[in-house]
């Protein structure tokens, strides 16, 4: 017993291929990691062969034959819940909280209990993870990862964020295994501290009934211990780690300092933050170029507010960009800054730093509690950032200093640190 | 003896590329080569050459009596030139048969007047060479962009020696009076103006093919009777339009064309009514009233205001900095980027920035070659940094070059022993010759 790993049911959603933000990511370069320590089973919405995992068991849903689970299909799960979930007609991106139009589905009122596996498995569009009838995905996830999970052997549930918390109650009633929540982000986070609705229920219950807690950072644990009532005892910050990259500089291909910022323009990562702190800037020096990396819904909104601020030929918007692309604009810019409002950790402010480039960040963030060498700001204090950037661009003692003191950081930001202290966490609860 | 005076207004812009941001400082290809050659060859083959030929048949069936006029943006010129003389030539053709007037206007089609008056009459001068050149012609009226009009333009335009101005015949400032006599700007006695009737130009341009319209179909007889209805109250009947309504916006098959054929008969049956050019109209007639435009108005959209093209934040901010760079552009004396930045004024630029009736799909985007307003500002604003960039670049070698030449005055001084040379302290000296 003692030289057998221990067996862990990780309860995924985004996952290679499918990646809409940092989530994907951890996910995939967390479980790299784990798969080292521990026998990992990973249930995800979609897997692909071009995403296998050396060590690692990755179920995809979509390899799975629809009628191994549709005849063991529970119709009165909804029923045998800790407490009351109803399905209703919406069609939104909890992580992208794109414009919402309820008037796009045509079913209306549904309700997952009354449909065959087989029908589930045809409406569970899945490279639309969070489109459609999202809390219907959550249902069904829900079902197929608990059917299987009866199949296989296991000592502990690790479930990420809201999406599959539904499958890992129901597989810890059925189970009795202890239930671990790792919290990468917060409806709180997505739409403000005062959020109610469903997926905020979801995660209190949720989060409530899970044995321990692995939030991603302290501001994180915070959070969850201000606004959804939990106590501090039941978690264990695990901060995220980051993989190694091969830094490169590229030669700019323009005279003008860049300052980037990479991010989905959701209010979350302060978008308008960032234009303020560009306008103030630019009036101090006018040889910076703001360049911003990302979509989202405040998009048009950036554009016509920095037209309007008269920053139009400094301020530039790039839309999506694929990983070459983003790796190239880190290696052609000076600084780069995070205005994040509420950011769970922060990826890409490590990845910024791998490249050597200063970051400037907010203090709401849990990347800062990792990042010392970094400036930070409060996340509305604008002049403070804009003088930290006009700073680094002119004092290169200073920007030595910062860059350097990251890349010490950056030799603890790893995932095998991350793995190690969730097995630690694991041993001292008692789970393995 | 009311006249029919027809303007045709021909132009196609340089339509930008999606240039994205990471195209600063590494490209200058700006413009979208091919789509401009495949627009331009798609409406010179459906419009141009079949309305010039059956314009120049008409000039000749009516031996003289048709006479229309035309106004060429300096940008559709060269792209005729680049892409299809033979439209060119079918315009020297029209210009032959001394029944064809052309107008001036602005070379790039640009909205110069509202932002630099400087530029505007570079514009205008070297948009009149090209019609001299081409149709041996020297403007005397004038059109500005999408007739964008005031009274101040009225007074410029006739400091530069025209004698007549085309515009838009706005019903808030007609105020009940009819478009169809010659009218008298305030604050210039020696231009008259031309004002469009809109009504009737509009039922060829946007309505002949309206199918919802209760005048559908519309034949030439029936908009004889309606030109003819001036008669008694008015002396120019003004049909002013996009040269492109005849087989582009009004495909062939609705019958634009047979419409076309048949109307200066028409018209012509009735003995007081003929066809004139605008300087002819200009000549015949005297100015009836005061038409006095304190602000802006134009063509476009149902506000016949400059709200098409400078409503909102992003096409303010476009066309801000493209003027705040004039004096850099010229002073540079670069042709190349002289050229870029001329078109990069063309009107188009900034209607396609318009987000006025973006949710209705409306014209704005039928004329689009972007997805979006937004799409349309942003590769607009990065080829203006590029363009800045380029600038910079410039007049960084050009100070460098000057240090260099002005070492080597000092230089040379130093060394022309023959004349009398103020002997520099020695440790200067050191300094220039290193």
């Amino acid at each position: 017993m003692k030289n057998q790993l221990p067996k862990v049911l990780m309860l995924g959603w985004e996952f290679p291929p499918i990646i809409n933000g940092g989530l994907g990511v951890a996910c995939h370069d967390l479980s790299c990691a784990m798969s080292e320590l521990a026998n990992i089973t990973m249930v995800v919405p979609k897997s692909s062969p071009d995403f296998k995992v050396k060590n690692m068991n990755l179920i995809g849903i979509n390899n799975i034959d629809p009628n191994s689970y549709a005849d063991s299909f529970d119709n009165s799960f909804n029923n045998k819940l800790p407490f009351k979930l109803h399905s209703v007609p919406s069609d939104l991106n909890p992580y992208h909280s794109e414009a919402i139009n309820s008037h796009n589905n045509p079913h209306g009122y549904r309700d997952s209990s009354v449909m065959g596996g087989s029908e589930m498995r045809e409406s569970f569009n899945i490279d639309n993870l969070y489109g459609g009838d999202v809390i219907n995905k959550v249902f069904q996830y829900a079902e197929i990862t608990s059917n299987l999970a009866a199949k296989i052997d296991f000592d502990v549930i690790h479930a990420h964020d809201w999406m599959t918390m539904l499958a890992g109650i129901k597989i810890k009633q059925q189970t009795g295994k202890p239930l671990v929540m790792h919290i990468h982000s917060l409806e709180v986070d997505r739409s403000g501290v005062d959020s109610t609705g469903w997926v905020y229920d979801l995660e209190k219950k949720g989060m409530e009934y899970a044995d321990l807690l692995m939030p991603v950072s302290n501001f994180t644990a915070n959070n969850i211990h201000q606004y959804y009532g939990i106590k501090k005892n039941k978690m264990s910050v695990i901060h995220n780690g980051s993989i190694v990259v091969e830094p490169f500089k590229s030669k700019r291909t323009f005279k003008e300092k860049t300052v980037l910022f990479v991010g989905r323009l959701t209010r979350q990562k302060g978008p308008e933050r960032f234009l303020d702190i560009a306008s103030k800037v630019l009036e101090k020096n006018p040889d910076v170029r703001f360049v911003m990396a990302g979509v989202g819904d405040y998009f048009k909104s950036m554009l016509e507010q920095s037209s309007y601020k008269h920053i139009g030929n400094r301020f530039h918007m790039t839309g999506f960009l694929n990983q070459e692309k983003l790796r190239y604009l880190f290696s052609v810019s000076d600084v780069y800054c995070m205005p994040s409002v509420s950011e769970p950790f922060g990826l890409s402010a490590v990845e910024a730093a791998q490249f050597g480039i200063p970051c400037v960040i907010s203090k709401q963030s849990g990347v800062a509690e990792v990042l010392s060498g970094a400036l930070k700001f409060n996340h509305w204090d604008v002049n403070k950032a804009a003088s930290d950037i006009l700073n680094l661009l002119s004092d290169s003692v200073l920007r030595k200093k910062v860059v350097e003191d990251a890349s010490h950081n950056l030799q603890n930001i790893t995932w095998n640190n991350s793995a190690q202290k969730i097995m630690n966490a694991y041993s001292s609860n008692n789970f393995i | 003896m009311p006249s029919i005076c027809f303007y045709f207004q021909v132009h196609q812009p340089f339509r930008i590329r999606d240039y994205s941001f990471f195209d600063i400082g590494n490209s200058h290809v700006y413009e979208d080569d091919k789509k401009n050659e495949e627009v331009l060859n798609k409406v010179a083959d459906k419009c141009y050459i079949k309305t010039n030929q059956k314009m120049l048949e008409l000039i000749h069936r009516h031996q003289g009596k048709f006479k229309i006029s035309y106004s060429l943006s300096g940008t559709a010129i060269e792209q005729f030139e680049k892409y299809r003389p033979d439209v060119l030539q079918s315009f020297i053709d029209l210009a032959n048969t001394g029944c064809v007037e052309f107008l001036s206007e602005t070379y790039s089609h640009s909205l110069s007047f509202i932002y630099s008056k400087n530029e505007f009459k570079r514009q205008v001068e070297k948009h009149a060479q090209v019609i001299k050149k081409y149709f041996n012609q020297v403007p005397k009226v004038f059109r500005n962009t999408e007739l964008i009009y005031n009274n101040e333009l009225a007074s410029f335009i006739e400091g530069m020696g025209y004698k007549g101005i085309i515009c838009e015949g706005v019903d808030r400032l007609l105020n009940g009076r009819t478009p169809n006599f010659l009218y008298q700007p305030v604050g210039a006695k020696n231009v008259k103006l031309l004002l469009k009737n809109y009504t009737l130009s509009d039922d060829i341009a946007f309505r002949f093919s309206d199918k919802g319209w209760k005048e559908f179909p519309l034949t030439a007889d029936k908009f004889k009777n309606w030109v003819h209805d001036v008669a008694g109250n008015g002396e120019t009947v003004n049909l002013f339009m996009d040269y492109e309504t005849f087989g582009e916006h009004q495909w062939e098959s609705t019958g634009i064309f047979n419409f076309l054929d048949q109307l200066p008969t028409e018209i012509l049956k009735h003995p007081d009514f003929d066809f004139k050019t605008p300087s002819e109209v200009i000549d015949s007639y005297p100015a009836r009233e005061v038409y006095d435009a304190h602000d802006f108005t134009s063509w476009a959209d149902t506000e016949r205001d400059l709200s098409a093209w400078l409503s909102n934040s992003m096409q303010k901010e476009s066309i801000q900095r493209i003027y705040s760079i004039e004096k850099d552009i010229l002073a540079c004396g670069d042709p190349s980027l002289l050229k870029v930045w001329e078109r990069l004024q063309t009107s188009d630029h900034y209607y396609y920035m318009c987000t006025k009736f973006w949710n209705d799909g409306d014209v704005h985007k039928y004329f689009s070659p972007f997805d979006s307003p937004y799409d349309a500002y942003m590769y607009f604003m990065n080829v203006f940094s590029d363009l800045e960039c380029s600038l910079k670049e410039l007049r960084l070698s050009k100070e460098k070059a000057d240090k260099k030449s002005k070492k080597i005055d000092q230089l040379a001084d130093i060394l022309a022993f023959g004349k009398e040379v103020k002997i520099k302290p020695v440790k200067k000296n050191k300094l220039i010759l290193n």
